[in-house]
């Protein structure tokens, strides 16, 4: 910005910018009584909110709020432990075992969660490998593909925006779920590999970690938020994968 | 410093802004609630990326935006909370200027009084408040001056004094 910019807008810019713009303010203010008056009238309302609200950050924090950072201390202990113990259990299969059966034997067993990685991974299975009719609907037919999706699932969804990860969105379908209806939607790369971002209702879920899961040469990571439940799964490496779903959860979530 | 010591940290910061942006007491600390429940469900989420009281303020503001959304149609808003006390004995001049202000900030649209609090009362520059809002930097740099505008105009500065305000000056 020049210094001649002496709107209240340039001005706002310098003083509340970083130390350079600050110090510009004040070679300015030398010269010029009435962004002088300016700055001082703002200085006063300045003080004035302070004044104001500043004596709710001296009160005692109540405690239902320090519960909450208590509780989570306490919950941070247990679920250590248990990604320590899978961290051995890893490192033991890891010995013997293959990539691939590792993650999937991982989620295997009693896990009730794994019903939606199972459902999720299925529908990569089913789907990616349609040549003629991989979506029901297609990503050009929006915001009809947002409503319908919505709609089935019960809750507003947006399409994350994957480009920037090199997955473009190819559309959508609906799809039967435990849970009730559930929604898949497909990405495709330049090199026509897919990815999938399976939604389903998970009402009441509490909000979870992202989960590690793999079948075979195929990974995926879960999690529930919002009461709902979603997993990105895709033939990448877990990296990619785990940057991918950051990404799709932070859109989701609007976070 | 963990991260739960962190947030724990910005709790005090955190009910200051709820409590100016929002005004009614209990949804403010509904919103502190809200807003530290889902930083700490989200807390592996978190990768050190930039700053925790950035991240916090924008959980907050993503929540408030949300309640108004979920307010919206199911109940008229009540546009703000009396200015305290009108049966007190004459306040001193200062405390004057301070109801005016208390009153001047509560009809402000909530995005200009979200913006302005963030630079004048959080101290932030106007690339962290924008960055937090979502919004450009120019978009917040105009709602931060017409929210300074309004404030000047509604507290009876003289260049800018309205009849509403004359009573109050001595």
């Amino acid at each position: 910005m020049t210094t001649s910019d002496r709107s209240d807008e340039g001005i706002l810019r310098l003083r509340h910018g970083d130390e350079a713009d600050r110090a510009r303010l004040v070679t300015m203010t030398a010269e010029d009584p009435a962004l002088r008056e300016s700055l001082a009238e703002w200085d006063r309302q300045d003080a004035a909110l302070r004044a104001l609200y500043e004596p709710v950050a001296r009160e005692r924090v109540p405690e239902r709020h320090r519960e909450v950072i208590a509780r989570a201390e306490r919950r941070g202990e247990r679920t250590s432990t248990i990604w320590a113990r899978i961290a051995a259990v890893v490192a033991l299969l890891a010995i013997g075992a293959t990539g691939g059966a590792v993650g999937s034997r991982l989620t295997g067993g009693a896990d009730p969660d794994q019903a939606l990685a199972s459902a999720a991974f299925r529908a990569y299975a089913t789907y990616t490998v349609e040549r003629r009719h991989p979506v029901e609907v297609a990503a050009s037919e929006e915001p009809h593909l947002t409503n319908w999706l919505s709609n089935r699932l019960g809750e507003r969804i947006v399409l994350p925006d994957l480009s920037r990860h090199g997955f473009s969105l190819m559309g959508g379908r609906v799809l039967p779920d435990a849970s009730g209806p559930a929604v898949l939607l497909m990405y495709s790369d330049a090199d026509q590999r897919r990815l999938v971002l399976y939604v389903a209702p998970g009402p009441g879920r509490e909000e979870s970690a992202f989960q590690f899961a793999q079948r075979d040469a195929v990974r995926g990571y879960w999690w529930y938020d919002d009461n709902l439940g979603c997993a990105v799964i895709g033939d990448l490496t877990r990296d990619r994968l785990h940057d991918i779903s950051r990404d799709a959860y932070a859109q989701i979530t609007g976070t | 410093m963990t991260l739960l010591d962190e947030i724990e940290t910005a709790i005090p910061a955190l009910r200051r802004y709820a409590h100016a942006l929002v005004r009614d007491s209990d949804r403010a600390e509904d919103l502190v609630q809200d807003c530290l429940e889902r930083a700490v469900a989200r807390r592996q989420f978190w990768r050190g990326e930039g700053d925790v009281r950035s991240w916090l303020f924008r959980i907050l503001l993503n929540r408030f935006r949300d309640g108004l959304r979920s307010a919206r149609g199911r109940a008229q808003l009540v546009p703000f909370e009396a200015v305290p006390d009108p049966g007190q004995p004459a306040p001193q001049d200062a405390q004057m200027a301070l109801r005016e202000v208390h009153a001047a900030m509560a009809r402000l649209p909530d995005d200009q009084r979200a913006a302005l609090l963030l630079v004048a009362v959080e101290g932030m520059t106007l690339t962290e408040a924008a960055r937090i809002l979502a919004v450009p930097e120019g978009t917040v740099a105009s709602r931060i001056a017409r929210a300074r505008a309004a404030l000047r105009g509604m507290t009876g500065r003289p260049e800018h004094r309205s009849p509403r305000t004359e009573g109050s000056q001595t």
